[in-house]
């Protein structure tokens, strides 16, 4: 008996730490901890505006974590579906077409930062994104402006100026992409015929998104939606776009000169730069814009923002901090401009200086007078909160309608049931 | 009597830790999943909804989308290996044959490697400018290079290449120690009767390996329907690209249970249901599987005995 007393001992010994685990550690506010992605622009810029706030505040410590985006994500929502309240950071960054996801699955999990910024100061297309019923809930960090960005060297050669790029359409842009073609034995421009990238440009310019303003789906009789895959069918079938598959042959396919232009994002200037022996030979135009009356030569893709959890140890320091400098620093924003070529969403810092420079890499044009300017000029579109579900849809009955199996209204019906089966 | 019962409970004791593991990480999520599935829920909102998911997943384009990938895959896939495998480890089983412990090795070596290491290192490989491409164009196979990861078939052609290449020694371990354990005494039985090798192959080998068959078969069902990191990591973009593989070719139901969870605003309860649907067709293999082959090794076993043969 005394023997299996003891083994008994032995066994709840050996069980218990298992379940000590997190109880037994003591929870201590420690640095203000903070996720973000890529090591080049949201990481580099985060310790740049941590480095301008422990010169005034020495006391406060930082911890900055690099992960994968998709690591961001997932990690995030395990943690806050579990709800667990360790092992989350007090700042995260969430890109844009993901911020009313986690707003609405997880209520009263970030912090309502409404009176802590002026939300006017910050373009309105962005501030929008992060509100939910009244009321803001992160801090508006970077703009993706969309812009045309072409090789005025390799265009020239083909008989094209800079006037005949300016503010054009992209039925135009597609004709221009079919002469280059023709004239030069090149693509004007790559594409993932599968990627959902120029299209989210497109429904924006139109101030048109997959869903209308209360969320409901809007694929069917959606104008610009099927303006956007006309145009890709038209890309596909006349041969106009360079065919790339992933990020990394889509970037060597302008650094290589192997296509004159790319119309993206003002994140990619950091790629573009990359390609060192074409400076110069750079320049941008507004992004094309849709045939519809509503369509404006400025739009958005990506991008995204900063959210403070509401359960975290550190809130109130994380907030303080995020007000210093993202909600007051002009010459933070002069800085990442110039150092990762970030436009922040901060609109009295885009009267800065450096907003002015000549950038000699593209023929000393001042390109971020001009990017800031589109940037206020972006139409306001209520992403929602479905927007990979949409692209998913819509992107999986591409195919049949590319090759002709499925009309325009067909693809776009079979397109609208999908996301309504994958939302509800 | 006495002493049994007393070894009886100390046997209990030593179990009660991995019972107790078992429950908490097994038991209580198998019944909570189920729970689970008949919650529709949006991050830590949830609310009951009956059966409503499961419905949902009969109109679901994309979930039968990813079980025809699914079934495409386990039945080019699986098949090919298990033949290869039991090839390889009849040819390796012969004794007269050199290096055998030097190709044994080589062929298993692909199963230690990890799931993530191998999927890229086949992408590179079936890349646009990659070794296999380049190869095929310096001996004039092909004029340009192959589009393979953006051609549904071909895509799905390098995927089952890999799963093959990584699977197939795996499996014929199984076959090589099942082989192994076969008698001496019935092969030269049936040689000095005048049976052929390859004869003796098919009626004493495969016979008496039936149960491993069986085994390998439910095994590799299992895995293929469970399938993940080969086409995740195989697919362009991951997670952020609009389509898992070109056309969603790679697009599995783990993908799609991924995608649900992680990508689309997090439905955990459509998830569970989904996975519970992967359950249930596992299940259900397994029971033809067994069935089938219960039955045939039945009937073996009385063909057998009629002849004298096995006891």
């Amino acid at each position: 008996m005394k023997k299996s007393l003891l083994l008994l001992l032995v066994c709840l010994v050996l069980v218990t730490p298992l379940f000590a685990g997190g109880a037994s550690e003591t929870k201590q506010a420690g640095p203000i901890k903070i996720w973000a992605w890529d090591p080049n622009f949201n990481i580099s810029i985060m310790n740049e505006a941590i480095s301008r706030y422990q010169a005034k505040h020495p006391e406060a410590t930082f911890e900055v974590v690099e992960l994968a985006k998709a690591d961001v994500e997932q990690k995030l929502h395990t943690n806050l579906a579990s709800r667990t309240k360790e092992g989350l950071p007090d700042i995260v960054l969430i890109e844009d077409y993901n911020v009313q996801k986690y707003l609405t699955s997880y209520p009263g999990q970030f912090a309502d930062l409404s009176s802590a910024f002026n939300y006017n100061d910050f373009v309105g297309y962005k501030a929008d994104v992060m509100k939910l019923d009244g009321k803001y809930y992160g801090v508006p960090f970077d703009s993706g402006v969309a812009g045309f960005f072409y090789r005025t060297d390799l265009l020239k050669k083909a008989g094209f100026t800079a006037q005949d790029l300016e503010n054009i359409t992209w039925d135009r842009f597609a004709d221009i992409a079919k002469e280059y073609k023709a004239k030069t034995g090149q693509y004007l421009i790559a594409n993932d015929k599968s990627d959902g990238g120029l299209f989210r440009i497109m429904l924006q310019s139109a101030g048109s998104w997959y869903f209308d303003n209360e969320g409901k789906p809007a694929l069917v009789n959606n104008a610009a939606l099927m303006e956007a895959m006309k145009l890709y069918k038209r890309f596909v079938a006349e041969d106009l776009a360079l065919p790339s598959n992933g990020w990394n042959e889509w970037v060597g396919s302008f650094n290589s000169g192997k296509v004159a232009s790319v119309i993206t994002g003002v994140w990619i200037i950091g790629s573009i730069k990359a390609g060192v022996d074409q400076s110069g030979l750079w320049a941008v135009a507004p992004t094309p814009r849709l045939s519809l009356d509503k369509s404006v030569n400025a739009s958005n893709l990506g991008g995204s923002s900063w959210f403070v959890l509401q359960n975290g140890a550190n809130r109130d320091k994380a907030i303080a901090f995020m007000q210093e400098i993202y909600g007051n620093d002009k010459g933070f924003y002069q800085t990442i401009l110039m150092n990762n070529g970030a436009i922040g969403s901060y609109m009295p810092a885009f009267s800065g200086d450096a907003f002015k420079a000549l950038d000699p890499f593209f023929g000393n044009k001042a390109i971020f007078t001009d990017l800031s300017r589109w940037a206020s000029m972006i139409p306001k579109v209520n992403v929602g909160q479905y927007t990979y579900e949409a692209d998913a849809a819509v992107m999986a009955v591409m195919e049949d309608y590319y090759n002709g199996k499925t009309t325009l209204e067909q693809a776009v019906k079979s397109a609208e049931n999908q996301l309504k089966n994958s939302i509800q | 009597m006495a002493n049994e019962k007393r070894l009886d409970r100390i046997g209990w004791y030593f179990i009660t830790p991995a019972c107790v593991l078992l429950l908490f990480f097994i038991v209580y999520p198998i019944f909570f999943s189920l729970y689970l599935s008949f919650t529709s829920t949006k991050g830590i909102v949830s609310q009951f909804v009956g059966v409503k998911n499961y419905l949902r997943m009969f109109g679901d384009p994309m979930f039968f989308l990813a079980l025809e990938n699914t079934f495409r895959l386990l039945l080019i896939q699986v098949p090919i290996m298990l033949l290869l495998s039991i090839t390889f480890a009849a040819i390796l089983n012969n004794k007269s044959i050199r290096f055998r412990g030097f190709f044994r090795t080589a062929l298993f070596l692909p199963s230690v490697t990890s799931l993530i290491a191998y999927s890229i290192l086949f992408k590179m490989l079936f890349s646009y400018d990659g070794l296999v491409n380049n190869t095929l164009i310096k001996l004039s196979i092909i004029d340009a290079p192959l589009q393979w990861m953006s051609e549904p078939r071909l895509a799905t052609f390098v995927l089952v290449i890999a799963m093959i290449w990584r699977w197939t020694g795996y499996n014929m371990i199984f076959y090589l120690s099942a082989m192994q354990n076969i008698s001496e005494d019935l092969y030269e039985a049936a040689s000095i009767d005048g049976s052929s090798k390859v004869h003796s192959f098919f009626t004493i080998t495969i016979p008496l390996l039936k149960p491993i068959i069986l085994f390998t078969t439910v095994m590799s069902t299992i895995g293929t329907l469970q399938l993940f990191d080969e086409p995740m990591n195989l697919s362009q973009g991951g997670t952020t690209a609009s389509m898992i593989g070109p056309d969603n070719c790679f697009l599995t139901l783990s993908v799609y249970i991924y995608n649900i969870c992680f990508k689309y605003t997090p439905n955990f309860g459509y998830a569970a249901t989904v996975s519970y649907a992967i359950l249930i067709i596992i299940a259900l293999l397994t029971f033809i599987q067994f069935r089938l082959s219960g039955d045939r090794e039945e009937a073996m076993r009385k063909t057998l005995e009629r002849k004298g043969g096995v006891r």
